[in-house]
């Protein structure tokens, strides 16, 4: 077995008994990128250099401090995650030659941990789209079929981890965006509660959406970077001022008793027949565990889509407003004043999918229409938030499909943009609602995964760790896909 | 609903070309008529969550500093120190 073959928390007990050492694991998961990359595409930028210097640094600390216990483990960041000194693209021409001056929260806390970063991975453009098919710069296949996407918008993050080209990754979840490719990538992703990590350094998309978080081919490793990212930041006003316990010293896959809740409005219309069998039978199996299931209703669950597009898009649109050709990026070559070099650098900076958010986004926000969708679609979040809460009355976690379907062909719905959005119809709910939801692999449709999503209270990320990993204890962690 | 999809980009300072037009047309009209089916609802919609408020920071200077040059780093163009834009003033 090779070294990028192994989990997070393998690797971690490998190198405390030095059975093998950081520099080996990272030229192995550098040497496996070299390998499946040119097929895969989930790296925009690789930093093997830095890569092998952080590992050897680490290799010499080890056994004169005491370490974290990821530390010297590879790790792949999403290309919205601020990296001082290494380009953040945010996979758009906007940004093709960025490079922060500063890091991002989760970057402070991944270097304190000694981490080893392999590099950028790709992702739909200002992580906009579930395909990955919205990246300026290439597309990203799925490893288990490459015919297919890899979900998006962290679909670098998730195809490096079921490529084995990362052991570890971090992406982004707005709308869906980590659930999603991990759902199609058969991998473990988690969007933690808004408000648990911190913001500061992910170029923004929709800020009262938005969140970081892991993705593993395991729930412990999971669980792991969990721990390592979550925290207050002052830097972020809407950081969640609370102590976080050691997740993964928790986890306990032992569900009895676990009220699991069934939303009817999860495995209706739009919903894969055979992807709903799935998911009920990895549910029932929980059942024979112990768990007991709960009938709930989530009504507003069919206005989700709407309200998501226009909120997210009306935030998009203030948020991109600030790349203009001025501060950084991309700028224009020929102008002739300065509101033709601001249209001039936008028209050519940003993709179609892009510039179709920031007018959505300017319409629901202009004047004579604000009340009829961005109003409206605030006071249906409200509602969402409603049914959750009373929902959580009676279970302790909601489980659903994380996706309507399994992985959809490259170029099957790029030329039809509300087809696309269907594709999140199982997760925005979550991100309006600010609640954590974990996805993870619960079996196969036609030789793609499909994903289990569990949804919690706010802050409850033990609880849907635990189900996920009780899951997991049923159908095995992930192994690198051949490809 | 039709969809001036010329008005909206000169809004959000974008230029859509001519041969694009059509086809943002139609993609725009079509996202629009998904994203309004709405129900019926009113009330107070400011959205503040008070089991979660936020904490403000101080208003002190912060402590996280960068040089002049390191936020210079990423301009497009740049003279003497400063950001260099077209003239904005007549």
């Amino acid at each position: 077995m090779e070294l990028y073959e192994y989990s997070a928390h393998k690797l971690s007990k490998m190198l405390s008994e030095k059975k093998c050492s950081s520099e080996e694991i990272t030229k192995s998961v550098l040497d496996r990128a070299a390998a499946t990359d040119e097929k895969v595409g989930a790296y925009l930028t690789v930093c093997e250099e830095n890569a092998l210097k952080k590992a050897r640094e680490v290799d010499e600390k080890r056994g004169r401090e005491t370490l974290h216990p990821l530390a010297g483990i590879p790790i792949g960041i999403k290309d919205n995650i601020s990296t001082k000194g290494l380009l953040t693209t945010c996979a758009s021409k906007m940004l093709y030659n960025y490079v922060p001056p500063f890091d991002a929260f989760v970057m402070k806390k991944v270097n304190a941990a000694d981490m080893v970063v392999t590099g950028k991975l790709n992702m739909d453009e200002f992580a906009m789209g579930s395909s990955t098919e919205n990246s300026y710069f290439k597309k990203t296949h799925n490893p288990h079929n490459l015919d297919c996407v890899p979900g998006g918008s962290s679909g670098g993050s998730a195809a490096a981890v079921a490529a084995g080209s990362a052991v570890i990754s971090l992406g982004s979840d707005t709308g869906g965006s980590i659930r999603m490719p991990a759902s199609y990538c058969g991998v473990v992703g988690l969007k933690p509660t808004y408000g648990s990590v911190s913001r500061y350094g992910l170029v923004a998309f929709a800020s009262s959406l938005d969140q970081i978080g892991p993705f593993g081919r395991s729930v412990t490793d999971t669980a792991m970077l969990y721990s390592v990212i979550c925290g207050h930041d002052n830097m972020d006003a809407t950081s969640a001022d609370r102590e976080y316990p050691d997740f993964t010293a928790l986890l306990n896959s032992d569900v009895k008793g676990l009220k699991i809740g069934i939303p009817e409005e999860y495995y209706g219309e739009g919903v894969d027949n055979s992807v709903k069998e799935t998911v009920m039978n990895a549910v029932k199996e929980l059942e024979k565990r112990g768990a007991e299931i709960v009938n709930i209703l989530l009504p507003s669950t069919k206005y989700a889509l709407n309200a998501y597009y226009i909120i997210s898009s009306a935030e998009a649109s203030s948020n991109l407003a600030r790349f203009d050709g001025v501060k950084y990026g991309y700028r224009t070559e020929n102008f002739t004043d300065l509101t033709d070099m601001y249209e001039k650098t936008r028209s050519e900076g940003f993709g179609d999918e892009v510039k179709r958010r920031i007018m959505l986004g300017t319409f629901v926000l202009s004047s004579g229409f604000f009340d009829a969708y961005y109003k409206k679609a605030k006071l249906v979040a409200l509602d969402i938030v409603k049914e959750f809460n009373s929902a959580f009355g009676k279970c302790d976690v909601i489980a659903t499909p994380a996706t309507p379907a399994t992985a959809f062909r490259l170029g099957e719905n790029i030329g039809d943009p509300t087809k696309m959005y269907a594709a999140d119809i199982c997760t925005v709910t979550v991100n309006i609602a600010g609640l954590p939801a974990i996805s993870v692999p619960c079996g196969k449709v036609n030789d793609m995964p499909v994903g289990l999503q569990f949804i919690g209270r706010k802050f409850s990320e033990q609880i849907l760790l635990n189900s996920a990993f009780a899951v997991e204890n049923i159908f095995g962690e992930s192994k690198p896909i051949n490809v | 609903m039709s969809i001036d999809v010329k008005h909206l980009a000169r809004l959000a300072r974008l230029r859509i070309e001519d041969d694009k037009l059509a086809k943002f047309e139609k993609d725009m009209e079509s996202i629009v008529a998904m994203v309004e089916q709405l129900p019926e609802v009113s009330g107070d919609a400011s959205g503040l969550d008070p089991e979660h408020p936020m904490k403000l920071r101080e208003d002190k200077e912060g402590t996280d500093k960068l040089t002049r040059n390191e936020l210079l780093a990423n301009a497009p163009k740049m003279q003497a120190g400063c950001v260099v834009v077209p003239k904005t003033v007549e």
